[in-house]
């Protein structure tokens, strides 16, 4: 698997030498994780040990403990308080990671670069998964994200904060991701057809309401994890999501803090 | 005003329904341009201020002043959130 890139220049990482790399895949993205730090590795085995893989040969992703101080012109790279990410079209690097906080905050912003090209992204909504199709709950913090998610069927929640919504296999899919509120670790690795996005607005009644293509566009793109700030990628995000909701129903959601949501949904 | 009017380069933007849904890069916003603007968004580009008063007065019959007028507030209000604006003359 490789970027796709704009100058066919190709931009190898080189790998840590006698490091075994922790193989994981989150929404069908294979990714090698070379850490040499104990302290780092041990609980990133564990935060994501629901995402391991088997398939070796994964996207790599190296990380160095110290912080960059010269930044090439790599494809893209983001700063993260005292932590940074440099993408190249073969590899990542992960610079100046001190703790799973940093680095899964990366982890997040490298796949938001790598679904991109792939129709891919990744947005602050609750999956659950409901007669095996996903229902996406979203909403800026606050909007009752971990709250729809909670009410939910144990089993049934693929993620209380970070959706991972991607096209494949001719439907869009919603993947189970390692990215959970509060920092917990949970997170199923399945991906399951997408029914529907529901803004979410809570009110003292349930009651829902289909948008338009527009309307759908406007509620999505605030709540998208979107790091890059060039033109292009703004418009390859824009025309992922003018697809999905041309297929998709996008509705909003009024809802008190309880499970009767459900009944308008089904209805 | 006799220079062409131009799209903000750095815009993405898609149109959608009739609208044009256009986000800027640099700070993330998003807007959404209603009918008319829409369509200005569409035919304006390239075009300088008096091709787009001499079209309209023709196609719509309406007063050259009364045309110019509107486009001129249009021109001002995607002015003012740096979506369009008139390149200065001579530099297409």
């Amino acid at each position: 698997m490789h970027l796709e890139k704009t100058d066919g220049v190709v931009h190898p990482v080189e790998t840590l030498d006698g490091c075994v790399p922790l193989h994981i895949s989150i929404g069908s993205v294979p990714l090698s994780l070379f850490i040499r730090e104990p302290a780092l590795r041990e609980p990133a085995s564990r935060r994501y040990r629901e995402f391991a893989d088997h398939s070796q040969n994964g996207f790599p992703i190296v990380l160095r403990k110290t912080a960059k101080q010269v930044w090439e012109s790599g494809e893209f790279s983001y700063l993260l308080d005292d932590a940074g990410l440099v993408l190249r079209s073969q590899g990542a690097e992960f610079h100046g990671v001190r703790h799973e906080y940093a680095l899964d905050s990366l982890l997040r912003i490298l796949l938001t670069m790598v679904l991109l090209p792939q129709r891919g992204f990744l947005l602050h909504g609750a999956t659950v998964v409901r007669d095996g199709r996903a229902y996406i709950f979203f909403g800026r913090s606050g909007a009752g994200k971990s709250t729809v998610a909670s009410l939910s069927p144990k089993g049934s929640v693929l993620t209380d904060e970070i959706s991972l919504i991607r096209y494949s296999d001719g439907c869009w899919q919603a993947h189970g991701t390692p990215f959970w509120g509060e920092f917990r670790a949970a997170g199923q690795n399945r991906l399951v057809p997408v029914a529907g996005f529901y803004l979410l607005k809570q009110a003292t009644e349930e009651r829902v309401e289909i948008l338009s293509v527009k309307q759908a566009l406007r509620a999505l793109l605030p709540c998208v994890l979107f790091f890059a700030g060039e033109k292009s990628a703004h418009e390859t995000l824009l025309r992922t999501l003018l697809g999905l909701t041309q297929e998709i129903p996008c509705h909003r959601l009024y809802f008190r803090r309880n499970a009767e949501f459900w009944r308008v949904i089904a209805a | 005003m006799s220079g062409e009017i131009t799209r903000n380069p750095k815009l993405a933007w898609r149109e959608v329904d009739g609208a044009m849904v256009i986000i800027s890069p640099e700070d993330s916003q998003v807007h959404e341009l209603n009918e008319t603007a829409s369509l200005f968004w569409k035919h304006a580009e390239g075009k300088t201020l008096d091709e787009l008063v001499e079209r309209i007065s023709a196609e719509y019959e309406v007063a050259r002043e009364t045309a110019r007028a509107d486009l001129e507030e249009l021109l001002a209000a995607l002015g003012e959130k740096q979506l369009m604006f008139v390149a200065p003359e001579g530099k297409g």
